[in-house]
């Protein structure tokens, strides 16, 4: 046994000078390091496993004659008796294990443990104090730096911005499809009504409204084409809107012939008497007709008999096939 | 024992009486714990490999706390306080992990 081991052996028991204490207290890397320069001889004669078990080898390699891994592995008990007999030369030597359960039972009063105990009260108190502050789920933000705080918020911000942005545009969307939605409904709309107001014209659907009845009775067989085609221009002189002739349709294109004892009308051959009924207002109607020299005196001049009545609703029902015009095509959009 | 018994009073303190954490040393209090858990250890291994010395766990205690609180009050007037903080804790975790190897070769001698 050299006298540097005794040296080193004695190390551990030392009282602590504040030098000695300071230079292992600082930490790992000092201990580890050059820190402790009585270190230095078993560390090269244990090896590199010396450096990993800086303490707690030496004492037990020298003893038990061992190296570093042998001891580790070595009974407790048998590390005892080994440390009993080294005690003789030195300080009984202890274990950390056995420096653990000395420092626990049974409880000093001592300074060094008030203090410990003070300081290690203050580490629990801040501990906990953290811990539940932190966990505080109303205040994620309450523990966020200044920095970190204002990025949190800029990003806020931004997504913000963006969600706005987002939403101006999808609001803009919905204004436009609703406007087209619109606009194609009022189109459609238009459509269907332009379409029932031409077809009043075309004679492809039917009407109803105010108007007139107009009968003639031809006994003598005297009525012909050409006197009903002025009655039938008196009537759109006087703002007849749809005229139907026992049973056919009188429209922009109709015309009318002799044919036999009869008159035929767009091919249709109609007998006597001719009804007319024609959508209008009754009170154009009627004088328009009744005029001195006009449709009904001519007709009686010929002896035929003529009735007029008023209504408030005739149904014109009688229908003429589209046709689709084989020459002229419309020149506007 | 009775050093424990500091430890365990302190963290059922805090918890019972939760007092509100002033707004001036909120950023530092948890550096502020995590430099007094490495002191701790530090502590503690010094008790196990027998060199222990109440005077000297004092000073590295409370100068681990000062100092920690002290580079992140410097870091956020730098404007790196976020780095500088992750930084710190860092090295005390990794000092905390050695120390604790330490312990662990005292304790379980493995």
């Amino acid at each position: 046994m050299s006298e540097q081991d005794d040296e080193r052996e004695r190390g551990p028991e030392q009282p602590g000078g504040p030098e000695h204490g300071g230079a292992r207290e600082q930490g790992a890397p000092g201990r580890a390091g050059g820190g402790r320069p009585k270190a230095a001889p078993p560390a090269a004669r244990a090896g590199g496993l010396r450096k990993e078990l800086p303490e707690e080898v030496p004492g037990e390699a020298r003893a038990g004659g061992k190296t570093g891994a042998e001891a580790g592995a070595a009974h407790p008990a048998g590390q005892a008796g080994d440390r009993r007999e080294s005690g003789s030369a030195a300080a009984p030597e202890l274990t950390g294990r056995q420096r653990l359960i000395n420092g626990l039972w049974p409880p000093r009063v001592t300074r060094a443990q008030l203090i410990v105990a003070l300081l290690l009260f203050g580490l629990g108190f801040g501990l906990a104090v953290q811990v539940a502050s932190n966990s505080e789920t109303d205040s994620a933000l309450r523990g966020a730096r200044q920095e970190d705080l204002v990025r949190i918020l800029d990003e806020l911000d931004d997504r913000t911005q963006r969600l706005e942005d987002e939403k101006q545009g999808l609001e803009k969307q919905r204004d436009e499809l609703e406007n087209s939605s619109d606009q194609a409904e009022e189109a459609r709309r238009q459509t269907i009504e332009k379409e029932r107001q031409l077809g009043v014209l075309a004679g492809t659907v039917a009407a109803q409204g105010p108007g007139i009845t107009m009968t003639i009775e031809d006994t003598k067989g005297t009525v012909e084409a050409d006197m009903l085609l002025d009655a039938i221009q008196e009537l759109r002189a006087a703002g007849a809107e749809a005229i139907q002739v026992n049973g056919v349709r009188v429209v922009a294109g109709t015309y009318l012939a002799d044919s036999g004892n009869g008159v035929s009308v767009d091919g249709n051959k109609i007998n006597a008497p001719y009804r007319f009924k024609v959508i209008g207002k009754p009170q154009d109607l009627e004088p328009a007709l009744n005029i001195p020299g006009g449709v009904v005196q001519t007709l009686e001049k010929e002896q035929a008999t003529v009735a007029v009545e008023r209504s408030t609703k005739i149904v014109v029902d009688a229908l003429r096939a589209a046709k689709r015009p084989d020459y002229a095509r419309s020149s506007s959009q | 024992m009775i050093a424990v018994l500091g430890l365990v009073v302190g963290v059922v303190a805090g918890l019972l009486v939760r007092p509100e954490v002033p707004a001036a040393v909120e950023p530092y209090l948890p550096i502020a714990v995590v430099a007094a858990l490495d002191a701790v250890f530090g502590g503690f291994r010094a008790m196990l490999d027998g060199i222990f010395d109440d005077k000297v766990f004092v000073v590295s205690f409370l100068s681990n706390v000062v100092v920690a609180a002290l580079i992140v009050f410097l870091g956020d007037k730098l404007g790196v306080g976020a780095q500088l903080s992750t930084g710190v804790v860092v090295v005390l975790g990794i000092r905390i992990f050695s120390n604790a190897a330490a312990i662990r070769r005292h304790v379980f001698r493995a």
